[in-house]
């Protein structure tokens, strides 16, 4: 393939998954949209873990976390041909993956408005981090542990949550983040500063 | 070494977002309780993400994101693909058509138009040829009882009465009218007898 000459070499050098991307724009942009199917699939199959991850601590529901990654993905590739090879696939991914989460908590909560309750229709995935070496004891002080973060995390108002979310979780740095979520990096910060501080105080005290 | 002690605010940009100064890090290494804090919140953070990696890992075990990664170049696979059409009426399945109703939709869209102009008709019928009038088709009305021409049980006739050409000659006249013409896209909409079949 001829390079331009005059082409400016991006400042930091891309990421594997980037430089993926990259290629199956190029393929769909040359009509190799077959090529570029199964060049994705290997993409996927990169960020699937990263996602269900962000996408579970952000919806607290495994069925939803699915669906909002499913999009978020089949929305990636239908837009393949706007990705800008000059930012990381990463930060792009993550903005599309947030987006979907918030469309996701949007409907759940107009379809909550309309259902009737039920005694606990909650999906409660197996809390488990110990590990099998553990002793009964260690183990069920390791579950308690567990359902103690989950419920402090959980209290943390949805700004809040969303920015320790990225920046914790899903490793963006304060810039990325702003990007992510269209809002400046002072502001990620402060909502990080009180998201951690909130966690301080819920669950330091306990251990 | 840094003469002051490391905010908590940015301790936890130091373990979160951008590494720390030289000089931070020097007072980190020197002084104890700030190292002592880092750690402290290190170790909560260890605990929040370690906690919420096994909660998702849990939920979303390997056989079930293989099963998402199918869904996903599944759904991706049939995307640009033009929709399937479904010919109508079935006899003419040979030929490339563009269904833009349902023909169970159509059906309705028939039955309705049907429904309309019977009910036309039978409006503009039962207004020019009021009961009671003379001759032809016969009505059996039963007053009540009380009526006091009917104290006997009296059965009072009413005729009707139409020549053929006269109701036709009616029919003729409610098509031609507005509220016939306004059914008209309707009626286009509904498949003919002989495409049926």
């Amino acid at each position: 393939m001829a390079v331009s000459v005059g082409a400016v070499a991006p400042v930091a050098p891309l990421s594997r998954d980037s430089q993926l991307a990259a290629e199956i724009k190029a393929l769909v942009v040359g009509g190799e949209r077959d090529a570029a199917r199964d060049r994705y699939g290997d993409l996927v199959a990169r960020q699937q873990r990263r996602a269900v991850r962000i996408a579970y601590q952000y919806l607290r529901d495994a069925h939803d976390a699915d669906e909002a990654v499913q999009d978020a993905f089949v929305k990636v590739f239908t837009h393949i041909t706007s990705y800008r090879e000059d930012l990381p696939f990463e930060v792009w991914f993550t903005r599309i993956l947030v987006n979907a989460c918030l469309d996701l908590r949007k409907s759940r909560s107009r379809r909550l408005r309309w259902s009737v309750p039920m005694a606990s229709t909650k999906e409660s995935a197996p809390t488990d981090p110990a590990t099998p070496e553990q002793t009964p004891e260690q183990r069920l002080v390791s579950r308690e542990r567990a359902n103690e973060i989950t419920t402090a995390v959980e209290s943390l108002p949805d700004r809040q949550r969303t920015v320790f979310t990225l920046c914790h979780l899903a490793e963006q740095t304060a810039a990325e983040v702003s990007k992510t979520l269209g809002v400046s990096e002072a502001t990620v910060r402060v909502h990080l500063f009180r998201a951690i501080r909130k966690l301080r105080r819920l669950l330091e005290h306990k251990q | 070494m840094t003469p002051l002690h490391l905010s908590d605010d940015r301790l936890i940009e130091v373990c979160l977002l951008e590494a720390a100064s030289i000089a931070e890090q020097e007072h980190l290494g020197a002084c104890a309780r700030c190292d002592a804090r880092r750690a402290r919140l290190r170790r909560l953070l260890d605990d929040v993400s370690g906690a919420a990696v096994a909660e998702a890992d849990a939920a979303f075990p390997p056989d079930r994101l293989a099963r998402q990664l199918a869904r996903i170049l599944s759904q991706l696979q049939h995307d640009g693909r033009p929709g399937r059409l479904i010919a109508f009426p079935a006899g003419h399945a040979h030929e490339p058509t563009v269904s833009r109703t349902r023909p169970s939709t159509r059906w309705i869209a028939a039955a309705a138009v049907a429904g309309l102009v019977i009910g036309v008709l039978a409006g503009r019928f039962g207004h020019d040829y009021p009961l009671g009038r003379p001759g032809g088709t016969r009505i059996a009305v039963t007053r009540s009882a009380d009526a006091p021409d009917l104290r006997t049980g009296a059965i009072l006739e009413i005729s009707t009465a139409v020549s053929e050409e006269e109701f036709l000659s009616q029919i003729e006249i409610a098509i031609d009218g507005p509220a016939a013409a306004a059914l008209q896209p309707l009626d286009d909409l509904t498949p003919l007898p002989w495409e049926v079949r």
